[in-house]
């Protein structure tokens, strides 16, 4: 072979190959919140029902898992078991908010009366709090150590033992 | 279509979010035709607005109205991803979500801030990913000069390529031509009456050339032309 075709091959094709070898090991789901280790968004918001407004300031001095769901993405239904048993297990030490996106108030309310709740679900009008934590999807969950900073963020349904990891991550950074 | 950057946009959402859809949902109106406005949001008593202010800082603008809200809102959202789309700005999404980003936008505009702190609060919840066209800094550059270096290359091929015939077919004309076949020189070039080396193909091209061209025993007809390699046997004596 020529040498020179062989050359601009080379050239060609391994940059291309050494940026295939150096995300091999990367998720590509995974999408880097710029609002890890900086304050969460502060968010005043009505619970699902009616009721005064929760916000995050009054929840500051422990962890909070704000967790962005809706009655019809399929995957929240399984996690919301998880979050209300891991809710009424940590309580009173960590708080956790369910925040509705892009959901109807009624299906929300007819949903939590059939599988219960332990903590509020808040109405988010025109998903300014979801654009606010860069929610591109659901279910999306963020851990909010008790000084108000984003610890991690988690993207889709959460099982008991990854709650429980995410949460102790939270307290330790704290 | 308003995406400035297609191959941008089809770029980030195959490496981005080709697989999404596996781990998080996205509402199911996204890829609808039509968007519909959240009624829970309606029904929801009115909530405090997010500041921006405490993110990009003060406005910087004159505050807009009218048309020039309008058309400016149009600008803006052009510039910005679609989060829960492929591949899709704000302006061209008929999402429920991608609405949202335009409320929010036009009202940014309408409270007097600038295309630049707009992008900059959502790029802020999203990172840079929500920008459909990246800012020019750091490994962003490749982005913009690779294109250009891939044209100037196949341009710099090309020209060597067609550079290399040209020199070949006019040897001793210059030093190009020399440097392009040094073995030119030393060798002369085939006539039309030249006959290969090998006996039998000789024979058999005497033969198409007598059938072809009607020469007698396959030599041109003009005088002093005939340039058989001395090494040719000649090919009607070998055939008797």
């Amino acid at each position: 072979m020529n040498p020179k075709v062989l050359a601009a091959g080379l050239l060609a094709v391994l940059p291309l190959l050494a940026v295939l070898f150096l995300n091999l090991g990367r998720d590509p789901h995974a999408i880097e919140s710029p609002l890890i280790g900086r304050s969460a968004p502060p968010f005043a918001l009505t619970p699902a029902g009616g009721g005064p407004a929760v916000s995050l300031e009054s929840l500051r001095g422990r962890p909070v898992v704000v967790n962005f769901w809706a009655t019809w993405c399929v995957p929240c239904f399984q996690e919301h078991a998880v979050l209300v048993q891991g809710a009424q297990a940590l309580a009173p030490g960590v708080q956790f908010v369910g925040i509705v996106y892009e959901d109807e108030e009624p299906r929300v309310l007819q949903f939590l009366e059939q599988r219960g709740s332990t903590y509020p679900s808040l109405m988010d009008p025109e998903a300014k709090t979801a654009i606010a934590y860069g929610v591109a999807g659901v279910p999306e969950t963020y851990f909010i150590d008790a000084a108000g900073s984003v610890v991690t963020k988690y993207v889709g349904p959460l099982d008991s033992r990854l709650l429980a990891a995410l949460v102790r991550k939270t307290r330790g950074g704290t | 279509m308003r995406l400035r950057r297609p191959f941008l946009g089809a770029l980030a959402a195959a490496c981005l979010f080709g697989g999404a859809a596996a781990q998080a949902q996205v509402p199911p109106d996204a890829s609808d035709a039509a968007s519909v406005p959240s009624p829970g949001a309606e029904s929801a008593a009115s909530a405090p607005a997010i500041d921006p202010g405490t993110v990009v800082g003060p406005p910087r603008g004159q505050p807009l109205a009218a048309a020039d809200l309008e058309a400016r809102s149009e600008e803006v959202a052009a510039l910005l991803r679609c989060p829960v789309c492929q591949g899709l700005s704000v302006a061209d999404s008929p999402s429920s979500m991608a609405q949202s980003m335009k409320r929010q936008v036009r009202e940014m505009l309408a409270a007097g801030y600038d295309r630049a702190q707009i992008l900059a609060y959502f790029e802020g919840s999203y990172g840079e990913f929500v920008r459909l066209e990246p800012q020019l800094r750091g490994v962003n550059w490749l982005v913009w000069l690779a294109p250009i270096a891939g044209l100037l290359a196949g341009a710099a091929v090309v020209a060597w390529t067609l550079r290399v015939p040209r020199a070949a077919m006019s040897p001793g004309s210059g030093e190009r031509g020399a440097a392009a076949e040094p073995a030119a020189e030393s060798e002369p070039l085939p006539g039309p009456d030249t006959l290969p080396e090998d006996g039998r193909l000789a024979a058999y091209v005497l033969q198409v050339r007598e059938s072809v061209y009607g020469w007698p025993g396959g030599h041109a007809p003009v005088a002093n032309t005939p340039v058989a390699p001395s090494s040719a046997p000649e090919p009607a004596a070998e055939r008797r």
